[in-house]
């Protein structure tokens, strides 16, 4: 079972975003309100609040952390146009301030003239980058040369993707097999019936990222978009939040088979499509594993999907936003034993049937 | 009052149409202004001075007033104002410092009326009051604020602020005789226009200039004034101390402020750099803009409302040469896309989930969605005031949905990765224990997996182990684990195994029959090649045993150097050997795997092989016997693959390890680089170091063999001068002692050092216990009873624990981030963890 454990916030205006870290201990989240704060795990498993700080001049759309590696480096980008990266301080603690931790900013990203909408590390194995989007369609890759130095990024790419961009992700896998490759979504609602996810992939020969597939099926505005943790998978899973849940795989084509001109193809499957939210969805986020899939939508709840064995994804879960039980569920009895594999302990517990083994 | 009742009317009468529409101007514009009745709009510039008639759906150019043949600097406007009570009587403000104002009744083409140049330096603001035709005030660059009256021809008061730049005058609406001026150096004075003398009051608004103000259209006391320092505020001038109510960030200077008629809390702003967008604010939400008007190239410089009684019509000027009309309904909301909420799934199956609290109070979810957030008030014509209330109480909740802990969802993963044995004991046994882990955590599919794994790759198992019992005196020496458990590890291991090969009998016997036929004819080839692989493997095994039997003698002698020899193998990949080595044993036992056993084992041990064999069909396993291992091998990576496209990496690269040269050849070297690094990378998220450096050390890729030596310094300092030590030797240049000596056996402990806490004496973990075992004293001779320390303790405590006081691992530069001390996982802070973990 889910136990909610509601916290008090404190932002003055909506929370637009919440993000873990690498090693799910410390949590940052972003407001309207022009804050960032950072929570921190206690023993007991509370949250405490040990930072928070006026990072933008406008609302802060999102907020990220960076690999640990790199120390303790968030990222934000916000209304104000720009993006900002934030390493927090450890040393010598004021005496008024103990218990809060202090967090200085190391470079404004200034290159956009509209707000920029996502920000997102690049996976460790690509160094220590970040990709921006923008409200005006112009998604941008930063590169940090030296990682001990943060304040200094160069921007390596600029592609624009004609749309007005929404959220973007990073193609987490680190084989050598996958080339860089992001997605981008659109929340562009203009009538038209362009694909409004875009993915580029980065070209090894004219180092650039170019346009390798879009999702043509993808003609709502985009709210959110992620690709699974690979975990040494072959494929890619993305996950899209638009007036539905879509998740797409995407199966590189061997190299061989497409032309030579380095792009890889894809062999695009669209696996689910859920309307449960039965409005707009915001937010897609994946398990560790890549193997279940939260969405939130304008329903004010969380939904959990999951494939069984037949690969055939069910909602195994729902969360409501104010940790009221929700009832209606009636998805029970789909999984039982013949998942087999040890992932299902989540939904078992969720739907409250033990599944026998 | 009698005025706006008649203004009320009109607009009653004659609501305004209307659409977006711009025109290009010829030049860029300044400052606009609008004709009371809302038809006409005036723009002005340095080289523009033109009035627009706003028509249903385009701008027409009525009239140029820039008449004449030469240029004047008079016609270079910096502000310009239509009065609002006389349609005819229009005021500019100049730059070189002229106030002129135009009469439009005038016949001649020219409809220049008057001329003041009181002013020193450029005017930046004009302005007539509200309600006297006549009176016209000025604020001025070089400091002074003068008042005209257009009956006269010099000005009739002069005002000065005794401060910097004026940068805006305006009179108040609701007060006859007061005017505001805001300045360059972030104040705001209140005049009465009766006193030129002094101001009634001044305060400091912003830090840095104040651009613009404006008076609250209703609320007589209220002001709002915009600065540089990109901050809107609004000012209670009704109190004796003017108070600050609302404070607006924007993302810009702000250029203009413009209260929205007929809405109290709405505010329109645009910037004079940077930002050419103008937004509607409610100032209740000061951190985003309820509306937006992007249209713009260039920064906007005028804006107004066209109609002083009507929301929704905007005109704007702009240094893009072009006139704007905004219609509210076609404005961008920030809000709209705005995410209402925000969701992360956590490490550990937790899930954060923000959202705004309408979206989640249980009675808000009842409604339809429509009409609470995607269409916000200024939708629609009537404003209504319980509506406006939600919209400005925007808040967010926050939880933790955490998964509790039975069902804990990546708990598994943890006590998987930490339970499960992937090297240093022959194949059977890590996959019973590997098959017994899985299946004491529920998942049986992997367990089921271990088992046929066992199965396939030694079927044997009994008689393997016997082997390798037989052939433990050479050659499993370099796994000293093994000495301790196989003796007594064995016959319980018989014992699952026999059970589980029932369970898995007709599994086996299943593949067995689907292709034993063909197999048949191919086992002799293989076998041959198969067969001439062994020597070499066994060669090797052979020469490393003759080693290490002389390591075995050693062994019984706690004073030789055995734990010197044991580090090296950590630190360097040179160990591949003993990774391969328990495969090698098994390869052989595969092959000689009819039942030659020997030695004082084989009566224990010939029994249950025979048992477990009559447990499954014999001609099934004759069969088996005879099919290379290799047929299954296929199988085997299928198998892999599948549990990598199930995300289960973990499975996919613990079998990878386990099996080692068996399989690694099946599966090609990018595909398992990929999948120890994605298992890597799990395990470093968990900040399970020990298991990640295991595996890593375990890995045959070479690519990830080298993570944990690439970057990884040590700096060692000397224990007893405390400076740092050359890297030739263990004897410290300066103070020519040696660093850290056993103080069993007297050499350099370049490994695990254990020490009392007493008596700060220590050595080689080995030596220390095994002495310890037999003396109760420190065996430095100091006499301290280290013995009663620990028990004294009830721990292990007063021996503590593996970051040897020397030589001390006094830093560690792991690229790329070493001065950054969060990073847990830091190779030396792993290295070290993994040595305790031993």
């Amino acid at each position: 079972m889910f136990v909610a454990r509601s916290i008090a916030a404190d932002h003055r205006d909506l929370i637009h975003d919440v993000s873990f870290d690498f090693h799910g201990r410390r949590m940052a989240t972003c407001s309207s309100d022009q804050s960032v704060k950072v929570w921190d795990k206690s023993e007991n498993g509370d949250w405490h609040c040990t930072a928070s700080w006026k990072t933008h001049s406008g609302s802060v759309w999102r907020v990220t952390w960076a690999h640990p590696e790199f120390g303790q480096v968030l990222a934000s980008c916000s209304f104000d146009r720009t993006a900002a990266v934030w390493e927090e301080i450890v040393g010598e603690s004021n005496d008024k301030l103990r218990g809060q931790s202090h967090w200085v900013k190391r470079t404004t990203l200034v290159d956009s003239r509209t707000s920029v909408t996502d920000v997102k590390f690049a996976p460790k194995h690509m160094g220590l980058m970040l990709a921006t989007c923008s409200a005006d369609g112009v998604v941008r890759i930063y590169e940090a040369p030296d990682v001990m130095n943060l304040s200094q990024w160069s921007l390596q790419h600029e592609i624009s993707c004609k749309l007005s961009c929404s959220c973007i992700s990073w193609n987490p896998s680190s084989s050598r097999a996958h080339s860089p490759m992001i997605a981008v979504g659109s929340d562009d609602n203009s009538p038209n019936i362009l694909a409004k996810v875009q993915i580029y992939e980065y070209n090894e020969n004219t180092r650039k990222y170019a346009k390798a597939e879009a999702l043509m099926t993808v003609t709502d505005p985009v709210h959110d978009i992620a690709f699974a943790p690979n975990l040494g998978r072959s494929f890619h899973i993305l996950a899209v939040a638009t007036k539905d849940v879509r998740i797409f795989t995407l199966k590189p084509l061997r190299k061989e088979l497409t032309s030579s001109g380095g792009l890889t193809k894809f062999e695009i499957h669209i696996v689910a499509q859920f309307d449960n939210h039965n409005s707009q969805v915001w937010r897609v986020s994946w398990n560790i594993t890549g193997t279940v899939l939260a969405s939130s939508g304008d329903d004010g709840c969380v939904r959990l999907w999951k494939a069984n064995y037949m690969d055939n994804w069910k909602c195994t879960g729902i969360l409501k936003g104010n940790g009221s039980p929700v009832n209606g569920s009636s998805q029970q009895g789909i999984f039982n034993a013949s998942l087999g594999s040890a992932n299902t302990s989540l939904q078992n517990s969720l739907n409250g049937s033990s599944a026998s083994r | 009052m009698e005025k706006m009742a008649r203004v009320t009317t009109a607009l009653g009468g004659n609501a305004l149409t209307g659409r977006t529409m711009f025109c290009h101007l010829d030049a860029p514009a300044n400052a606009i202004s609008v004709c009371r009745d809302a038809a006409q709009v005036v723009v002005a510039g340095r080289n523009i001075f033109k009035i627009y008639s706003i028509e249903e759906d385009q701008f027409v150019e009525k009239l140029n007033l820039r008449v004449g043949r030469k240029p004047s600097l008079n016609f270079s406007c910096a502000d310009v104002v239509w009065h609002q009570m006389d349609e005819n009587l229009l005021a500019t403000a100049a730059t070189n410092g002229v106030v002129v104002t135009w009469n439009l009744g005038k016949p001649s083409r020219n409809k220049q009326d008057q001329l003041f140049t009181e002013h020193k330096r450029t005017v930046n603001k004009v302005c007539f009051h509200p309600t006297e035709v006549y009176m016209l005030l000025s604020g001025s660059q070089d400091g002074y604020m003068k008042c005209f009256d257009l009956r006269k021809k010099d000005s009739v008061s002069t005002f000065s602020g005794q401060s910097e730049s004026v940068r805006d005058v305006q009179f108040s609406i609701r007060d006859y005789f007061t005017f505001a001026a805001t300045f360059e150096n972030g104040n705001v004075q209140l005049w009465d226009i009766r006193r030129p003398d002094r101001y009634e009051r001044m305060f400091t608004a912003h830090n840095g200039p104040v651009f613009c103000c404006d008076w609250h259209p209703e609320d007589r006391g209220w002001l709002a004034t915009g600065g540089r320092d990109k901050m809107v505020k609004v000012w209670d001038m009704n109190t004796t101390r003017a108070k600050e109510i609302y404070c607006v960030q924007t993302i810009a200077s702000v250029a203009r402020v413009k209260w929205r008629p007929e809405c109290k809390h709405h505010i329109a702003t645009c910037s004079m750099m940077v930002d050419h967008n103008i937004y509607v604010w409610d100032v209740r939400r000061p951190f985003i803009p309820s509306a937006m008007f992007e249209e713009h190239k260039d920064v906007t410089t005028g804006i107004v409302w066209r109609h002083l009684h009507d929301p929704y019509f905007l005109l704007s000027g702009s240094k893009d040469s072009t006139l704007y009309q905004h219609i509210f309904k076609d404005a961008s909301q920030p809000i709209d896309r705005a995410n209402p909420e925000g969701l992360c799934y956590s490490l550990y199956g937790d899930l954060a989930f923000a959202a705004k609290e309408s979206l989640i109070s249980s009675d808000s979810n009842r409604k339809p969605y429509i009409g609470d957030r995607r269409h916000p008030i200024f939708f629609k014509r009537k404003l209504d005031p319980t509506e406006q209330f939600e919209y400005i109480s925007s808040s967010s909740a926050l939880s933790v949905f955490e998964t509790d802990m039975e069902s804990g969802s990546m708990d598994w993963f943890v006590h998987t990765a930490k339970q499960y044995a992937l090297a240093g004991r022959p194949l059977a046994e890590l996959c019973d224990h590997n098959a017994k882990v899985a299946k004491g955590l529920d998942r049986n599919q992997v367990a089921q997996t271990w088992t046929m794994l066992r199965i396939i790759y030694s079927s044997l198992g009994t008689v393997s182990s016997a082997n390798l019992n037989h052939s433990m005196g050479k050659g499993s020496a370099t796994l000293p684990l093994m000495n301790s458990f196989n003796l007594k590890d064995i016959p319980s291991g018989l014992g699952s195994e026999s059970r589980l090969d029932r369970s898995k009998g007709e599994n086996r016997t299943e593949n067995i029959l689907m292709d034993s036929s063909s197999t048949l004819i191919n086992n002799e080839d293989n076998e041959e090649t198969e067969g001439s692989d062994v020597p070499a493997d066994y060669l090797l095994g052979d020469v490393e045993a003759d080693e290490d039997d002389l390591y075995m003698m050693d062994h019984e002698n706690p004073h030789a150097e055995e734990q010197e020899y044991s580090l090296p193998q950590e630190a360097f990949p040179l160990r591949h050997e003993i990774v391969d080595n328990p495969s090698a044993l098994d390869h052989l036992q595969d092959k000689a795997d009819s039942p030659h056993v020997s030695g004082n084992e084989a009566e224990t041990v010939s029994l249950t092989p025979v048992e477990s064999f009559s447990l499954i069909s014999i001609s099934h396993s004759l069969y088996e016997n005879r099919l290379p291992t290799d047929f299954f091998n296929p199988i085997v990576r299928d198998t892999l693959l599948f549990y990598a496209e199930q995300g289960d990496v973990q499975t996919a690269v613990s079998v990878l390890i386990v099996l080692g040269d068996r399989i690694r050849k099946e599966i090609d070297e990018q595909t398992q680089e990929h999948w120890y690094t994605s298992y890597i990378d799990l395990l470093q998220r968990f900040q399970l170091w020990n298991i990640s450096n295991e595996v890593i050390k375990l890995s045959t890729c070479r690519a990830i063999n080298c993570l944990n030596q690439a970057s990884t310094t040590l700096h060692i300092n000397c224990s007893n001068c405390k400076r740092p030590m050359s890297n030739r030797g263990w004897i410290c240049d300066r103070c020519r002692q040696c660093a850290s000596m056993c103080a069993v056996c007297h050499h350099v402990v370049k490994g695990l050092f254990v020490w009392c806490q007493g008596c700060s004496h220590g050595g080689h973990l080995q030596h220390i216990m095994k002495w310890l075992e037999t003396s109760s004293h420190c065996p430095a001779g100091c006499g301290h009873l280290c013995w009663r320390a620990r028990y004294r303790r009830s721990s292990a405590a007063p021996w503590s624990g593996p970051t040897p006081p020397s030589p001390t691992p006094s830093s560690c530069s792991g690229s790329p981030s070493p001065g950054r001390s969060s990073c847990a996982g830091s190779p030396t802070t792993r290295h070290s963890l993994f040595l305790r973990g031993q």
